[in-house]
């Protein structure tokens, strides 16, 4: 396994917000957790690339213990984490937001390379490279904020709620990506209020209930479990 | 008549360039760290004594102790950074009260070493332009302007054209988003406040032989430099600069042509226009945060 949470804990002033949340995430494919506002998903996310502290339990990532490291450090390890909200710069330029995802590369050929391969994938953020962020779409915003994370040359993309606010036809062109981006070899760990779509794309899935998981297993088998349709799926 | 104005338009520069040092920085730390430096204008006092005890007291060359207050100065900003602003990263009322203790520090120590009288120091230049019959600007003023076009060029260069600028940048619109960039915010920190101290410190440095230094100087500076960021728009340091050129203005032509007290309580009405009309600030957007 890619990434492991072993029996996470985590409180916000002595709220307990995780109650022993335990995930595997392997080194190839989509991840997805799926549950209602609340239920602890952007928290589990936030635990691993540590910007919330976790109160017990262990995370471990490529064989190496993360969870005491401070986010800016589990970033180096190689884990990118697309924000609840996009979360991008609005005061700086397209370009200026996606170079910050390179902050901590020194190579400077091979930032220039895959910053030509993000406006690749992003044709739309090429043209608008010196535009303040802040101008964007929300469907751009949310190009800039995934192209962000791919700056860092990641080995494993935390993606909470890419499909938050956006048109169906734009959230069609967001999978594309993220499809494209796990053929390329990325495994991804998708958080999503949209089931229907989280467990399309997805082969393996957790759903979370008030800090806890309450059932895991393949996404095409959750897609067909009684509960999920009733609580999730709304059929 | 129009001498007049032009020297007031002369002194109004003067006065813009080293207030637009000192209020950039004080934009600078806490647009990045969200706290607000009561001891910035203790950092100036302290540039102004760098000239006081190396180029008054030994007789160091003063260009080389203007550039001596801005490491000296920039120095400070780091010690104040590591002992109380990054313990108190998560309580910036709490930094806020440990940057007035520091306040008190400095001018106790400014107190102790060099006694509470003014320090009158030979500037290192008598030397002026006469631009036209009647208006002057003295080389010493000259150093000043000249010294603020330069720093904040090199400054706006450093944050729209290098890494650290951007990253800069990043942590004063999203922490925690920069954080997920594997940005530090401890060493973007230190960077911020060596610069921000820095630019107080040469503004001291350089204007010491102008204004005859105590160690109670930085009290006027702060409340200034407090008008400029709140005039300007908090955290926006094009802003910062905007506003000093324009309360300097302001401030400089109703002291020539009224007096010093009207123009303190106009500079208070102009923040109070500007709070009435826009009040994030000439500059501001919505509140961060």
């Amino acid at each position: 396994m890619l990434l492991e949470l072993r029996d996470i804990h985590v409180h916000y002033n002595k709220v307990a917000a995780l109650k022993g949340v335990s995930i595997q995430v392997p080194s190839d494919g989509i991840v997805t957790m799926i549950g209602a506002n609340g239920a602890g998903k952007s928290t589990t996310l936030r635990a691993i690339s540590g910007l919330t502290p976790v109160t017990s339990g262990e995370i471990w990532f490529d064989g190496e213990r993360i969870d005491t490291l401070p986010a800016d450090k589990v970033v180096a390890r190689g884990i990118a984490h697309v924000p609840e909200g996009r979360r991008i710069f609005p005061d700086l330029t397209v370009e200026e937001n996606l170079r910050t995802g390179a902050f901590l590369r020194t190579q400077r050929a091979e930032v220039e390379g895959d910053l030509e391969d993000v406006f690749g994938r992003f044709p739309r953020l090429k043209e608008r490279r010196r535009q303040w962020a802040k101008t964007m779409s929300g469907g751009e915003q949310q190009m800039v904020a995934i192209g962000r994370a791919l700056m860092s040359k990641p080995r494993l993309l935390l993606l909470d709620e890419p499909s938050m606010g956006l048109a169906p036809v734009i959230i069609q062109e967001i999978v594309r990506i993220i499809e494209a981006i796990v053929k390329q070899g990325v495994p991804v760990v998708l958080v999503e209020q949209n089931a229907e779509l989280a467990l399309n794309v997805a082969s393996y899935a957790y759903v979370l209930e008030t800090g806890t998981v309450s059932l895991a297993g393949a996404a095409d088998d959750l897609h067909e479990n009684e509960h999920v349709k009733r609580a999730y799926l709304g059929v | 008549m129009t001498e007049l104005i032009l020297q007031t338009v002369v002194n109004a520069v003067y006065a813009a360039s080293y207030m637009s040092l000192i209020a950039v920085g004080l934009v600078l730390i806490f647009g990045v760290m969200g706290v607000i430096n009561f001891a910035h204008g203790e950092l100036y006092m302290a540039g102004a004594y760098t000239v006081v005890a190396l180029y008054s007291q030994v007789g160091v060359p003063f260009f080389v102790t203007v550039v001596a207050g801005l490491i000296f100065v920039g120095l400070l900003g780091l010690l104040m950074e590591q002992s109380f602003f990054k313990p108190l990263r998560d309580n910036p009322l709490g930094g806020l009260i440990a940057s007035i203790g520091f306040l008190l520090i400095l001018q106790t120590s400014a107190v102790l070493g060099f006694g509470v009288r003014m320090a009158h120091i030979r500037p290192p230049t008598q030397a002026k332009f006469e631009l036209i019959e009647g208006v002057v600007l003295t080389h010493q003023r000259l150093f000043v302007i000249i010294a603020a076009i330069v720093l904040l060029s090199l400054l706006h260069l450093f944050l729209r054209k290098t890494k650290f600028g951007w990253a800069m940048r990043a942590c004063a619109q999203d922490r925690e988003a920069a954080a997920l960039q594997g940005i530090s915010l401890s060493q973007i920190s230190r960077i911020a406040m060596f610069i921000g101290a820095g630019l107080a410190g040469v503004a001291g440095a350089l204007t010491a032989p102008l204004v005859s230094p105590t160690p109670y100087m930085g009290h006027s500076v702060i409340v200034t430099a407090f008008i400029i960021i709140i005039v300007g728009g908090i955290g926006q340091l094009e802003g910062a600069v905007v506003a000093a050129v324009l309360y300097a203005f302001v401030h400089t032509f109703v002291t020539t042509f009224y007096d010093g007290v009207v123009a303190d309580i106009t500079g208070l009405l102009l923040m109070l226009l500007v709070l009435v009309i826009k009040p994030t600030g000439l500059f501001g957007t919505k509140e961060r945060a």
